[in-house]
C-alpha cells in the first residue's frame, strides 16, 4: 500500500514543481518581454541601450539558471556523458542565447538574451500543462490504486475493533456494515447483503451475497451487515491483481510503437547535429552570425522527442484506464494492435456463452430412476467434471456405492466398477465405442439434444439403463453481445466437446451460424489454428481449461468466473462474465488503437514540417519554442479525448 | 533470472525513459529493460548475479533516481 502513495506524491511534487518554476519564469520573463518589445517593435526603448541589455540579463539570469536549474543540470549532464535527452537540447538552446547577451559587449552577435528567458518560460509552461494532462490520463488507473479499503473492522474476542487493512490475515473475520467497503477478499459467514461490485468488474447491477458467497475486496456492501472470512489478503487479492494486469500492460509495447522509439533513442543526437550543421551553414552562406545563432537555438528547440514518445504510452493508458472501468483488462498492448485484423471470433460454449452452471433437466430410465440416480452419481461424485457435479446434486442422496477402477474417459465419460457391475456413463461417442445399443432411447436422445441439452447415457454391463439429459443455461446478454458482432461482420464461431445437435441448438438460440462440435478440450487449439490459416483469430474461453486454445488465437479473451481471474491465460482479460465486455473490449482495442495512430501521425507530422522550417530560419526560436510545448500537448490532450467514445 | 519493479522519480520525457532503458542493459546479465514515462517505472529482467546496487547507479548515472525497488 505504502508505496502506492509514493508513486502519488512523486506526480503531485512533478506537477507542483513545475507549477512553482511556471510562475517564477513568468514573472521575471514578463518584464523582459516589455522591455525588447518596448525596444524592437514598438521603437520607444523603456531602457536605453546597453542598459536594457544588462537588465535583461540580470532579471534573466534565475529565469535559466534558478528556475530551470534542474533541466540545465540535467540536459548537461547528459551533453557530457553522451546520454542526450530532451534536457540537452533546451539547455544547449537556453544557454547559447543567454550568452549571446554577454558577447553583445564584445561586439559581432546581436543579443539573444531576452529569446533565453523567454525560451524558459514556454519551456516550464509547456513542461506543467503536459505534466497535468499525463496525470489525466492515468486517471482511471489512480482511481484503482485508490480503490482499496484502508480499514477493517475485525472481530477479536468478541470485540468489533478496528485496525489498519495491513493487519488483517489470512482467517480473521470481518464485519462490514451497509455502505462500508468489503476491506479484503474473503467468503461470507454470516449475514446477507447485496454487494455493489462495478468498481472492480463493471458489473453494473448490485449482487446478492449471502453465506458461502464469494465478496471481493474494495466493493461497496449495501443493506446488510456481512460477516466474512479473509481468504486473501495484500498482494493476493483481486484488486491487487486487477492492478499488476494494468501495470504490467502499461509497460508492454504496442509494436506500431517501435519504430517511434528507435526515432526517439536517436533523435536528440542527431538534432544537436543538425543544429551545429544548421549554424555552420548559415554562418558560411550569409556571414550573419547573429542570425546563424538564432537559427541553430530554433532547431535545437524545436525538436521534442517527446510527442513521439508519448503518443503511444498515454493512449495506451487511456485505454487501459478505460477498460479496467468497465471490468477490462488489457493484458498486452500487442493485443490493441492485432484486434482490428481479426476477423473471426471463436468462442467456448461452457461458461463462456453459457453459465457453465449445468443442471440435471431430464431422465429417461429404463430402471427406477432413482436406482439410475444412484449409479450414476455415485461414480460421477469422483469427477471434477462440471456435469457430473449437477448429476451428483440432482441425486442429492448421502449413501453412495463403493465404486473400484474408476477412470476418466477424456471428453466421452467416466467408468467404473460397482460391485461386479461395469458401469459406463458417457455421450454418444463413448457408446458407439463400446458398441452398445442405443435404440430404446434414442428418441429422447434426440429430442433433448434438439432442446440444445447435453445427454449422457448410462449403462451397466453393456446394457443401457436409460439417459440424464443436461441443460446450461445461457447468459441473458449471450445473444445481443453476438448480435452485435455479427452485425460488425464478424464471422462467429461456436466451438465445444458436445456432440453437433446439442451444439446447434444452444447456436441457434444465441445466433451463432457456425458450430464446430465434438471437440476433445486438448483439439481446440488445433481448431483454431486450423481458422487461423487464412486469417487472425480471436479465442473467447474461460482461461482454466481453455488456455492452450487462448494462447494459439492471435488475441485470447479470458473470461473471468467470480472471484478469480486466470491471469496468465489470455491478452485481454474480462472480470465479469458477461460477453458484452468482448463486444466493449473489441471496441475499445480499436479506438485505442486509432487514438495512437492518430497520435503517431501528428507527432511524425510535427517533426517532418517543424524541423525544416527551424533549419531554413523561417520560425523565431520562442515561436519554435511553442510550437514544441504545444506538440507535445497535442499529443497528450487527443489521448485523452479517447474518453469520449462510446463503448 | 529475477525480475524487479523499479519506481524511478525525475523522468520527465521520453528520450529520458530511453536513456534509463540504454544504461541499465549495459550491465552484465540484465537481459529486458522497460521503462514507462507514464507509471514512473520500469521492470528489468536479469539473472541474479546482477545486484539493486548496479541498476540503481545505472539509473542514477543519467540522471534519475530509483526510490524503490521489488
Amino acid at each position: 500500500m505504502n508505496h502506492k502513495h509514493h508513486k502519488e506524491k512523486i506526480e503531485d511534487a512533478e506537477i507542483t514543481s513545475w507549477k512553482k518554476k511556471l510562475f517564477g519564469s513568468w514573472i521575471l520573463t514578463i518584464p523582459i518581454a516589455i522591455i525588447m518589445l518596448s525596444e524592437r517593435i514598438f521603437n520607444f526603448p523603456l531602457i536605453e541601450m546597453p542598459y536594457s541589455i544588462i537588465t535583461i540579463l540580470v532579471i534573466g539570469f534565475p529565469v535559466i539558471f534558478i528556475f530551470g536549474w534542474d533541466t540545465i543540470k540535467g540536459g548537461m549532464r547528459g551533453l557530457f556523458t553522451f546520454y542526450f535527452n530532451m534536457d540537452s537540447l533546451i539547455s544547449l538552446g537556453t544557454v547559447v542565447a543567454y550568452l549571446t547577451g554577454i558577447f553583445y559587449f564584445t561586439g559581432f552577435v546581436q543579443d539573444y538574451s531576452g529569446v533565453a528567458a523567454m525560451i524558459m518560460a514556454f519551456f516550464t509552461t509547456g513542461k506543467y500543462v503536459e505534466a497535468k494532462a499525463r496525470g489525466r490520463a492515468s486517471q482511471e488507473i489512480k482511481k484503482l490504486l485508490e480503490l482499496g479499503a484502508k480499514k477493517a473492522r475485525i472481530l477479536r474476542a468478541n470485540k468489533e475493533i478496528e485496525i489498519p487493512i495491513e493487519e488483517v490475515k489470512i482467517g480473521d473475520i470481518l464485519i462490514i456494515k451497509p455502505g462500508e467497503k468489503i476491506p479484503t477478499d474473503g467468503i461470507v459467514v454470516k449475514g446477507e447483503s447485496s454487494v455493489d461490485e462495478s468498481m472492480v468488474t463493471g458489473e453494473s447491477l448490485p449482487v446478492e451475497k449471502l453465506k458461502g458467497s464469494n465478496v471481493i475486496g474494495a466493493t461497496i456492501n449495501q443493506d446488510g451487515i456481512l460477516y466474512i472470512k479473509a481468504t486473501k489478503v495484500g498482494k493476493d487479492t483481486f484488486l491487487a491483481h486487477i492492478i499488476e494486469l494494468v501495470e504490467n500492460a502499461q509497460s508492454s509495447k504496442v509494436p506500431i510503437q517501435r519504430l517511434a522509439d528507435k526515432i526517439t533513442s536517436v533523435f536528440v543526437p542527431i538534432i544537436l547535429i543538425l543544429a551545429i550543421t544548421t549554424f555552420i551553414g548559415w554562418f558560411f552562406f550569409s556571414g550573419d552570425l547573429s542570425k546563424a545563432i538564432g537559427v541553430g537555438v530554433a532547431v535545437l528547440v524545436i525538436a521534442c522527442p517527446c510527442a513521439l514518445g508519448l503518443a503511444t504510452p498515454t493512449a495506451l493508458m487511456v485505454g487501459s484506464g478505460m477498460g479496467a472501468k468497465r471490468g477490462i483488462l488489457i493484458r498486452k498492448g500487442e493485443a490493441i494492435q492485432t484486434m482490428k485484423e481479426v476477423k473471426i471470433i471463436i468462442f467456448d460454449k461452457t461458461g463462456t456463452i453459457t453459465k457453465g452452471k449445468p443442471e440435471v433437466t431430464d431422465i429417461k430410465s429404463l430402471i427406477p430412476e432413482k436406482e439410475l440416480l444412484t449409479l450414476s452419481a455415485s461414480l460421477e461424485k469422483l469427477s471434477e467434471h462440471p456435469i457430473a457435479k449437477s448429476i451428483v446434486n440432482k441425486a442429492n442422496i448421502k449413501n453412495y456405492k463403493k465404486v473400484t477402477g474408476f477412470k476418466v474417459l477424456r471428453g466421452r465419460g467416466v467408468e467404473g466398477k460397482i460391485g461386479k457391475d461395469a458401469i459406463i456413463i458417457g455421450n454418444q461417442t463413448l457408446m458407439n465405442e463400446r458398441k452398445i445399443n442405443l435404440s430404446k432411447i434414442i428418441d429422447s436422445i434426440e429430442k433433448f439434444e434438439e432442446e440444445g441439452k447435453t445427454t449422457m447415457v448410462v449403462a451397466k454391463n453393456n446394457k443401457i439403463l436409460g439417459v440424464m439429459a443436461v441443460a446450461d443455461s445461457i447468459k441473458e446478454d449471450s445473444k445481443e453481445a453476438i448480435r452485435r458482432l455479427n452485425k460488425n461482420k464478424y464471422r462467429t464461431v461456436m466451438i465445444t466437446g458436445d456432440n453437433e445437435r446439442t451444439a446447434k441448438a444452444i447456436a441457434k438460440q444465441v445466433g451463432i451460424k457456425e458450430v464446430i462440435a465434438n471437440v476433445l478440450p486438448e483439439d481446440k487449439a488445433k481448431m483454431v489454428e486450423k481458422l487461423q490459416k487464412n486469417c487472425m483469430v480471436a479465442f473467447i474461453g474461460d482461461g482454466i481449461n481453455d488456455a492452450p486454445a487462448l494462447k494459439q488465437s492471435n488475441v485470447g479473451i479470458a473470461i473471468g468466473t467470480g472471484t478469480d481471474i486466470a491471469i496468465e491465460a489470455g491478452d485481454i482479460v474480462l472480470a465479469r462474465g458477461s460477453l458484452i465486455g468482448v463486444v466493449q473490449a473489441i471496441n475499445l482495442s480499436k479506438a485505442t488503437f486509432r487514438k495512437i495512430k492518430q497520435n503517431l501521425f501528428w507527432a511524425f507530422a510535427y517533426n517532418v514540417i517543424a524541423i525544416p522550417l527551424a533549419v531554413g530560419g523561417v520560425l523565431h526560436p520562442v515561436v519554435a519554442e511553442i510550437a514544441m510545448a504545444l506538440s507535445s500537448i497535442t499529443v497528450v490532450t487527443n489521448a485523452n479525448l479517447l474518453r469520449r467514445k462510446k463503448l | 533470472m529475477k525480475k524487479l519493479k523499479l519506481t524511478i522519480e525525475g523522468m520527465h520525457c521520453a528520450s529520458c525513459a530511453s536513456n534509463i532503458e540504454r544504461s541499465v542493459k549495459k550491465i552484465r546479465g540484465v537481459k529486458e529493460v522497460s521503462v514507462s514515462l507514464m507509471l514512473k517505472k520500469g521492470t528489468v529482467e536479469a539473472e541474479d548475479s546482477v545486484s539493486e546496487d548496479e541498476i540503481k547507479k545505472a539509473v542514477s548515472k543519467v540522471g534519475y533516481k530509483v526510490s524503490k525497488i521489488e
